[in-house]
């Protein structure tokens, strides 16, 4: 089993993709689907596989780059004798390569065959085989002998017990080659595609085909980090709560950069931060808490796609305040979590205890936390992002 | 074409009219849509503010029995910072060059906003 690296897809996938099978990245046009590929060979050549990446359509010095770009260093010494790059573009302008393995004649499929299979023969143990772009040797080779070549990079690499990964942009193809490429080419098939319906502007991935194990259907929203790769994208998370709960520490707390616009230590318009943790990014809006500001707290909570409702442990007074927030936000069917904040203090009610004091549903988790000293924070993130996960 | 796309034109010809440092269209909730912010600042911030800003000046008119206002302007000493609203949906934003005409600007932007008026 090789891991993808993608966050959320090894477990689309079961674990991984298993030696011997194949996946696609099947890109709609305007995606940046190269990451996916990248992401995933340099998460199987840090983590001691072995790997080829097959160069395509850049300059193999500029492919460094454009792993560093990502700060996925390929140059390091450790990876020289795990990770290589199949020069399949300097025979197309005639430079020099570098390389160990170069295609003489990228534009004839019979001569990047010979190269790949002398490639997965000399690989010292079963690894992975990436393409940067299938759709360049479309371009150069021709369809329907890309696609012959294909079945037989993946006979061959399933002999060897390789996995082989191909990143494509569903560029105007025959609708036969597209069918194809989507269905029987490959064991397995990740559609990465853009969104802008409603007002969701974003990217999405999901599993089109799989054929070694039970198929899930899920789509999920990512961002591209740079550095950092692919990222599990929520839009907006709504951090809300009654005054002097700690609403902005949450936000701080949880994200590498934030502002805030407070005046006289109280927040008047909005808390904004990015986090980005363990494979996920999301954007938080925090509101203001007292009552004067709620016009724009009812303003800025839609499209939310998941609430923490924050709460000062010791004061039980603002509990009832913080239910009216959350109907203020319109956050009831959205995933809530309550953040029980503050719990060093020596007044402070145990999560238990606050349950049974809130008009909320049963199924609301309420966490404990300290925000001034990140504590609990990131728990009770992980605990949203499932709910949002298990919502779509 | 996409309508992500044709957001990208409709600020590409909003840049046109030159002294522009920044633009962006969001929701009126303040998520992003599209930015050209000439790699300077964060796009999803600086609309979240934005939109807060736009949010609470027609809160504040309202308060007093007026209509809603047609657009923000902020003025400083680099740059004006105008947003208006594009339709109940959406809103766009510019920061300007400290010696842009503001005539022009609002002219264009005006057309920009019924343009993604339609759009969204």
């Amino acid at each position: 089993m090789i891991e993808t690296g993608i966050p959320k897809l090894d477990g689309y996938l079961h674990g991984g993709i298993p030696e011997g099978n194949s996946l696609v990245y099947y890109a709609y046009p305007g995606v940046d689907g190269g990451v996916f590929g990248m992401q995933t060979i340099f998460h199987a050549v840090s983590g001691g596989r072995c790997g080829a990446y097959i160069a395509s359509s850049t300059d193999p010095r500029m492919i460094r780059d454009q792993f560093m770009e990502f700060g996925w260093d390929m140059g390091e010494s450790v990876f020289a004798d795990r990770f290589t790059i199949v020069d399949a573009f300097s025979g197309l302008i005639g430079a020099d390569s570098q390389e160990r393995y170069v295609v003489p004649e990228p534009d004839n499929i019979n001569s990047l065959t010979q190269c790949i299979k002398q490639v997965m023969e000399e690989m010292p143990e079963p690894g992975i085989i990436v393409f940067e772009s299938l759709s360049t040797v479309m371009d150069l080779c021709g369809e329907k002998e890309t696609l012959d070549a294909v079945l037989e990079w993946n006979k061959y690499a399933m002999l060897y017990d390789h996995v082989m990964v191909y990143n494509f942009t569903a560029w105007p193809y025959s609708e036969e080659t597209l069918l194809q490429v989507k269905g029987d080419a490959c064991n397995s098939v990740v559609s990465v595609g853009g969104i802008s319906e409603k007002v969701i502007f974003g990217w999405y991935f999901g599993l089109l085909k799989l054929d070694w194990a039970e198929m899930i259907r899920k789509w999920v929203l990512f961002k591209i980090l740079k550095p950092g790769g692919v990222r599990i994208y929520i839009p907006k998370i709504l951090v809300t709560g009654p005054f002097d709960a700690g609403k902005s520490t949450v936000v701080h707390a949880l994200s590498n950069r934030a502002v805030s616009v407070d005046r006289l230590g109280t927040t008047i318009a909005l808390d904004h931060g990015h986090i980005d943790h363990n494979g996920f990014a999301a954007d938080v809006f925090g509101t203001p808490g007292q009552e004067r500001f709620d016009p724009i707290v009812k303003l800025l909570s839609g499209e939310a796609m998941g609430v923490f409702l924050v709460l000062d442990s010791a004061n039980a007074t603002g509990f009832a305040r913080g239910v009216r927030m959350l109907e203020i936000t319109e956050s009831f069917g959205l995933p809530v979590v309550v953040i029980a904040n503050k719990q060093d203090l020596p007044e402070a009610l145990a999560p238990e205890e606050i349950k049974t004091r809130l008009d909320i549903p049963e199924s609301v988790p309420i966490l404990p936390a300290v925000a001034a000293d990140s504590e609990g924070v990131f728990e009770a993130f992980e605990t949203l992002v499932e709910m949002v996960m298990g919502v779509n | 074409m996409s309508t992500s796309e044709m957001l990208v034109k409709v600020l590409g010809d909003l840049q046109k009219i030159g002294e522009i440092e920044a633009s962006a269209i969001a929701t009126r909730d303040g998520l992003l849509m599209s930015a050209d912010m000439h790699a300077k600042g964060d796009p999803e911030t600086f609309v979240a503010m934005s939109a807060t800003m736009l949010g609470a000046a027609e809160t504040a008119t309202s308060e007093l029995g007026k209509d809603v206002p047609n657009r923000v302007i902020v003025e400083a000493d680099d740059g004006k910072l105008i947003c208006m609203g594009a339709g109940p949906k959406a809103l766009v934003v510019v920061m300007t060059a400290p010696g842009a005409g503001l005539g022009l600007v609002l002219v264009e932007m005006t057309k920009s906003a019924e343009k993604i008026a339609k759009l969204i």
